[in-house]
């Protein structure tokens, strides 16, 4: 399809489109992570409103995204946990880089005030299998979601070898190894070059049909932010002489499903594919309540 | 009881005879050609009132009482051919008729032409193109397409912005059957559908039957678009071609041995991405081409008037190679047709007339390619085996019927895929579908009297699913051949006419039918990669109920023909994905299918002028289509996608002189329908979309216009070869429809910034293109 399509865009023009008024109210959307592991970060739950078509945010009000008077709760084993919003702009510049981290975002870029419901008094402590509940109330709304845990399978091993065609000394090919265990298992993965924070790959879950059960070696496609120029010739492979980080996790299928019908709507669209809804495990709202079993592994990618 | 019923009523027929008579039979040809005439009229020139017309194979039987008579064989842009005789017993007589203009003399005031079927006929919301109309219509990069110009007639609608794509009185596009010299076609389009895989040199006639299904179809609940191939010049050698933007065409027939037996041959094949090669050479994508070719193929051989055998052939390939040799990296993707049918013809008597056919048809789609050690493979199908025996039997001018049997043995490959890298294989492991399809039917078309006549048909279907199988249900093992499921239908057609004048009648109709073999779509337009699947036990048949009436006038001595049809049509069992379904090429389709219900109705409104110097159409639908499926949205009606409340084709061809030719087409639909977009949320600091209802927004209306002028320089030369050229504009005011809407979102969540723009994607604005065609003559 790639090359077909240009053969129309000879001859195809845009003009600008404006909407029909919908006049939708906002959408609540949560997204929430737990993970557990090593190199496990905090949970936390950012409370945002949707926004409508053909919007123009400034950073100056990039504030009225955050819903502020959330009551968020998290339960486990008949304990209930609140959580209190924190912004980024009330806590003193140390101690918001750590905050930006672990929120994933870059703490050298940050400048907007993100808000954030974390558990301040640290009372969770996310397990392996089991299962979390999420509560969220808002202007007298009750929002719920439901995640599990899985039990972790990491990655066996890790190698570098050169880019497939043309020789290249720049750039490397990163191959890892998992043994994946009978049974249903669903992946998902991030990764980061140098000081970059971590970030998913475009498709960026996978189940295991191709290798249930199976030794199997594949390569780790590098992570590239959307939005960004696409080079074909690089695309996916790693700097030479460079630190790499990969994060692998584990996680349930209703997780699963959100970003692989999120990775995939996002993906696909124009004239050919219909629309993807994307299936939230939210009660009431949009977004996603995931839990993750999570490995961080430290790499360094050789010069030739 | 249904079948009392039909026995009743047809000895009922028979027995209204009286007297003695005698039966004239033979065939209809073209004089320059050899070729069968399908549908010319054949009538009595005492009382126009009696006639026949050909069957697809140009035979035709009249039952006439003893005495004389003057028997008149006509068929549009044919001189008539008159016959006299004097009926003292069964007569054989073939009709050669002279392409031209009637001449004044033998102007016979029975005479019957095309036109009268309109009024007359018991068949409604049927059109035939004889493709000679197709190809003076304005095309698309000088493409004539078939399908397209189908696309101008009421109740069909297009799928989208230039594709050969359609739906038929609210039905999907899997519901059309389409047949090439009776061969089923599973995927019509070349390019995504942007060109139909018709060529339409090798093409005789196309029929379109979208209501009031004669018992003779079967398998598909929307329409029927039976396609039949040239059969090859038998008296001389000739060639045809022309020399387009993009592709370019070539067809060659003659005698192979002179009146008796001949051939045709016809190929076509695009260039467009050949001329940009040198451009790639060096790059990052050298190697990478596109292109589609077809070849038709047909031999018939005339052992005497009673026996003829036919054998014709297809085979089509669109062929995306992709190349990226810096990185190793490449694949293949091919796609098309093959399909193959042998017809043997035999006259048993005056009055019957049989047909055993043996059909083959393939569909392969493949996608191959690797990069160093690591190769995969993609690839889905169906093939079929099909057995045919058709009886026309024609026992008086009361009474034409229609019986036969057809058995088609289906395979289904599910998208099957294969990888290796190094030493580990991998493979979803789907096996092919198996089923095996019959088919019993018989029709009689009745004429009570000069004003009321019936077609009463019965169609019997079984389907199986045969192994090897392994149930998803209850995980019980079939062997080969065996039956997994079966499922049966019967499947009554009925269709009336009453004359309220010589000029008008009322004509109306219930037709039911099954579908074992379902395609869905998840895109706005049919893709090589969409899968057939058979019923199996999780899915059920697709079935269908309509109802159809209208009334049909002729006016100003048959230059006009007029009709207004409505119908309602009930569909059950519809398949289609749910809203959240993701392609996994690691699951088997019909796992994700979501199953509900459909209804559509409609009015058509239909004025054609045949004949002068000005001809063409004007087409008008008014209708409405919906669909509820409990698995989406609770089960909330509505909009299909098929649904287009207005839709008006205007189509003119003017004849300004022997060397100059104008044609026009106007087409008016509202907007198609489309989930809109209501939001956008973050996650990971990434923008995503969410939706409204399904199909709960109009994209803006579409409409255009397309003109074309054929200039023939030398019309009356009488050199074997003969030139004109087509200059065509297509969409000649330049309208901007949308195709579709795309959005642009810039956002940077650690800087808190955001916008959201949106863009209307228009893909064809006014295009002009040129085409050489050619013709050439050994006579």
């Amino acid at each position: 399809m790639l090359l077909i399509l240009p053969a129309f865009i000879i001859f195809s023009c845009e003009q600008p489109y404006t909407p029909p008024d919908f006049n939708t109210e906002p959408q609540i959307v949560i997204e929430g992570y737990l993970e557990a592991g090593q190199g496990a970060g905090i949970p936390y739950v950012l409370v945002t409103k949707s926004l409508p078509f053909l919007t123009e945010i400034s950073p100056g009000d990039f504030d009225i995204l955050f819903v502020s008077n959330a009551v968020v709760a998290v339960s486990s084993d008949g304990k209930k946990v609140p959580l209190t919003q924190l912004c980024l702009n009330q806590l003193p510049e140390e101690l918001k880089k750590q905050a930006a981290i672990a929120l994933g975002l870059n703490p050298n870029n940050i400048t907007a005030n993100i808000c954030a419901y974390v558990d301040l008094l640290q009372q969770i402590k996310p397990q392996i299998g089991k299962t979390y509940d999420l509560e969220v109330l808002v202007d007298g709304k009750t929002i719920t979601a439901s995640t599990t845990i899985p039990n972790y399978v990491g990655l066996d091993s890790f190698r570098w070898t050169d880019l497939p065609g043309e020789p290249n000394d720049t750039l490397a090919q990163l191959l890892v190894t998992i043994n994946d265990p009978p049974g249903k298992n669903y992946y998902r993965y991030f990764t980061a070059q140098g000081d970059e924070s971590l970030i998913p790959p475009f498709t960026s879950v996978t189940d295991d049909v191709f290798f249930d059960g199976k030794e199997f070696e594949f390569p780790l496609t590098k992570a590239e932010r959307r939005g960004g120029d696409f080079d074909p010739n690089s695309f996916g492979y790693y700097t030479r002489g460079d630190s790499v980080t990969i994060k692998w996790c584990t996680i349930d299928k209703a997780h699963f499903d959100f970003w692989n019908t999120r990775d995939n709507g996002a993906n696909s669209g124009g004239p050919f594919s219909s629309y993807i809804r994307v299936k939230t495990n939210i009660n009431g709202g949009l977004g996603i309540w995931g839990g993750y079993a999570v490995g961080v592994t430290k790499l360094y990618c050789p010069e030739k | 009881m249904k079948q009392a019923i039909t026995l009743i009523v047809w000895i009922a027929g028979i027995l209204m005879l009286h007297g003695q008579s005698f039966t004239i039979s033979g065939y209809v040809t073209d004089e320059s050609s050899g070729e069968t005439l399908i549908g010319a009229n054949i009538v009595d020139g005492n009382n126009s009132e009696i006639g026949t017309s050909t069957n697809t194979y140009g035979f035709y039987s009249l039952t006439l009482p003893a005495g004389k008579h003057t028997i008149i064989a006509s068929y549009l842009g044919f001189q008539n051919g008159v016959f006299e005789v004097d009926l003292k017993e069964n007569v054989k007589h073939n009709f050669i008729l002279t392409e031209g203009i009637e001449i004044e003399e033998v102007v016979v005031t029975a005479t019957k032409d095309d036109a009268r079927r309109n009024v007359e006929s018991t068949q409604m919301g049927a059109i035939d193109l004889p493709v000679e109309e197709i190809k003076k219509l304005p095309v698309l990069f000088g493409e004539v397409d078939i399908l397209k110009t189908l696309q101008l007639l009421p109740g069909v609608l297009s799928a989208g912005e230039g594709t050969s794509g359609f739906y038929v009185r609210g039905g999907g596009p899997d519901q059309n059957l389409l047949l090439l010299d009776e061969a089923v076609v599973y995927n019509s389009g070349h390019l995504l559908g942007f060109f139909s895989v018709f060529n339409s040199d090798a093409i005789k006639k196309t029929s379109l039957i979208k209501g009031g299904m004669p018992a003779q179809y079967g398998g598909r609940l929307s329409s029927v678009i039976d396609i039949q191939m040239k059969e090859g010049n038998n008296k001389h050698f000739a060639a045809e071609g022309g020399i387009g933007i993009i592709s370019s065409r070539l067809t060659l027939e003659g005698p192979i041995i002179k009146d008796q037996s001949s051939f045709i041959i016809s190929g076509r094949r695009t260039y467009a991405l050949d001329l940009i090669q040198p451009f790639l050479k060096g790059g990052n994508f050298e190697g990478t081409n596109y292109y589609f070719y077809d070849l038709n193929t047909k031999l018939n051989h005339k052992f005497s008037d009673k026996d003829r055998l036919f054998f014709s052939a297809y085979f089509g390939r669109d062929v995306f190679k992709f190349s990226q040799p810096k990185r190793d990296f490449g694949f293949n993707l091919p796609y098309g047709n093959s399909t193959a049918t042998l017809r043997w013809n035999h006259v048993f008597s005056d009055k019957l007339f049989f047909n055993a056919s043996a059909i083959y048809n393939d569909y392969q789609f493949s996608f191959e390619g690797g990069q160093e050690d690591f190769k995969f493979k993609l690839f889905s199908g169906v093939k079929d085996w099909n057995g045919k025996f058709d009886f026309d039997y024609y026992p008086n001018n009361k009474n034409s019927i229609k019986f036969g049997l057809n058995y088609t043995y289906h395979t289904l490959t599910p998208n099957t895929a294969q990888a290796n890298n190094g030493d580990v294989d991998f493979s979803t492991g789907f096996l092919p579908k198996y089923g095996d399809e019959t088919a019993i039917y018989i029709q009689d078309d009745i004429k009570f009297s000069n004003k009321f006549s019936v077609n009463i048909g019965l169609r019997g279907v079984l389907f199986s699913q045969l192994g090897p199988y392994t149930s998803k249900v209850t995980g019980e093992k079939f062997d080969n051949f065996e039956r997994a499921v079966t499922y049966n239908g019967l499947e009554p057609r009925f269709s009336f006419r009453y004359g309220l004048s010589d000029n008008s009648s009322i004509k109306g109709g219930v037709t039911m039918a099954n579908q074992f073999l379902h395609l869905v779509s998840n895109s706005s337009s049919t893709l090589p990669t969409d899968i057939w699947v058979p019923s199996t036990e999780t899915v059920k048949p697709q079935r269908s109920v309509q109802y159809a009436i209208g009334y049909f006038q002729n006016v100003l001595n048959d230059s006009y023909e007029a009709s207004f049809e409505t119908y309602y049509k009930s569909l059950y069992n519809q398949i289609d994905y749910a809203d959240d379904y993701v392609n996994d090429i690691s699951k088997e389709v019909e796992d994700a299918f979501v199953f509900g219900t459909g209804r559509a109705y409609g009015a058509e409104f239909f004025l054609k002028k045949s004949k002068g110097d000005l001809s063409g159409w004007i087409g008008y639908t008014l209708s409405k289509t919906e669909r509820s499926f409990p698995g989406i949205e609770g089960g909330r009606w509505y909009p299909a996608t098929y649904d287009r409340r207005n839709d008006l084709s205007v189509v003119a061809n003017y004849q300004l002189n022997k060397k100059i030719e104008f044609s026009a087409a106007f087409i008016y639909g509202t907007g198609k329908w489309y989930t809109p977009t209501l939001g956008f949320f973050f996650t990971e600091q990434n923008l995503n979309t969410y939706y409204g209802p399904r199909n709960s927004e109009r994209l803006p209306d579409y409409h255009r216009m397309d003109v074309s002028m054929t200039y023939t320089p030398k019309p009356d030369s009488k050199k074997k070869w003969q030139g004109s050229w087509n200059f065509s504009v297509y969409n000649v005011y330049n309208r901007k429809n949308p195709y579709f809407i795309n959005f642009e979102t810039e956002t940077d969540f650690e800087t808190g910034s955001s916008s959201i723009t949106g863009s209307q994607i228009t893909i064809f604005p006014i295009i002009p293109s040129i085409t050489y065609n050619f013709k050439w003559n050994q006579k």
